[in-house]
């Protein structure tokens, strides 16, 4: 029991093994649930919700969001809900919780404290990263792992695309801190 | 109802294993592009084979009958990957 306890209080966990614990509850989902794990979709579906309340025509006549991704409260987004305290409690317990503006040293390390930086790298990352996942169909989750497992080409394409920009990406912003 | 619920079980236990697992941080995301640090490879990778191994033995067992796959749209899934990794790196999502 103890044991047990120790390990839900540890602060890091293998990668190795919580990937193993992602590809089960993967299983699981499409088994007992007939969904795909995914993140990115959630946020449209609730961008979507929030676009038909300001201006319902603009919605009414897309075809991403009449065909691909329909606005609502849909069982992906109870998941992100799901995974919002999932990472709270994880954080919690490991008691490494705390209220940060620029939480990361290395961050801060190459780009400075400025929160304005950060919050709006995040941002903007946030939507070019939501954009592309609109194109592919899917994100980390929705795509190279949903579709991976299931063997499908389109996960291991969009995993290949996703690792050259991301290392092109990642050497232009570090530049000789790369 | 049980549908929800299982939807908020399963989000749990994905949002409990990236955390643990380091992929909440930026540094952690951004680092694997830099091949300083291959947790996201390592968690990604583990979990496609765990993945693929259930889903397939299920589906062998009779367990699993509908499989929904998703479809390959080659310059969707190349040039939505290629954006999203821009996106990945600059935020560190």
């Amino acid at each position: 029991m103890n044991a047990i306890i120790r390990a839900l209080r540890k602060e890091e966990w293998s990668p190795i093994w919580s990937g193993a614990g992602l590809g089960i509850v993967a299983v699981l989902i499409v088994a007992l649930s007939h969904q795909a794990i995914g993140a990115s979709g959630s946020f449209e579906n609730i961008g979507g919700l929030i676009l038909k309340a300001i201006a319902p025509d603009l919605v009414e006549k897309n075809l991403y969001f009449k065909f691909v991704m329909p606005p609502g409260i849909t069982w992906q987004v109870i998941l992100l809900v799901g995974a919002f305290f999932g990472a709270f409690a994880a954080s919690k317990l490991s008691g490494t919780f705390k209220l940060d503006p620029v939480p990361d040293p290395q961050w801060k390390r190459v780009f400075g404290p400025s929160r304005w930086k950060r919050w709006v790298a995040a941002f903007v990352g946030g939507i070019i990263l939501e954009y592309g996942a609109g194109i592919a169909g899917g994100c980390t989750s929705g795509l190279a792992i949903a579709g991976g497992i299931a063997l499908a080409p389109a996960a291991f394409i969009f995993i290949a695309g996703m690792f050259v920009s991301g290392i092109v990406t990642a050497m232009i912003l570090y530049g000789s801190k790369f | 109802m049980l549908d929800y619920l299982l939807a908020l079980i399963f989000g749990f236990c994905f949002g409990w294993l990236l955390q643990k697992a380091g992929l909440t941080k930026y540094s952690k995301i951004v680092n694997v592009f830099r091949f300083t640090d291959l947790a996201v490879l390592k968690f990604m990778m583990s979990a496609l084979v765990v993945g693929m191994i259930g889903l397939y033995g299920l589906q062998a067992l009779g367990v699993i009958t509908l499989m929904k796959i998703t479809p390959t749209y080659v310059v969707g899934n190349l040039v939505g990957g290629l954006i999203f990794g821009v996106g990945m790196a600059l935020a560190g999502f």
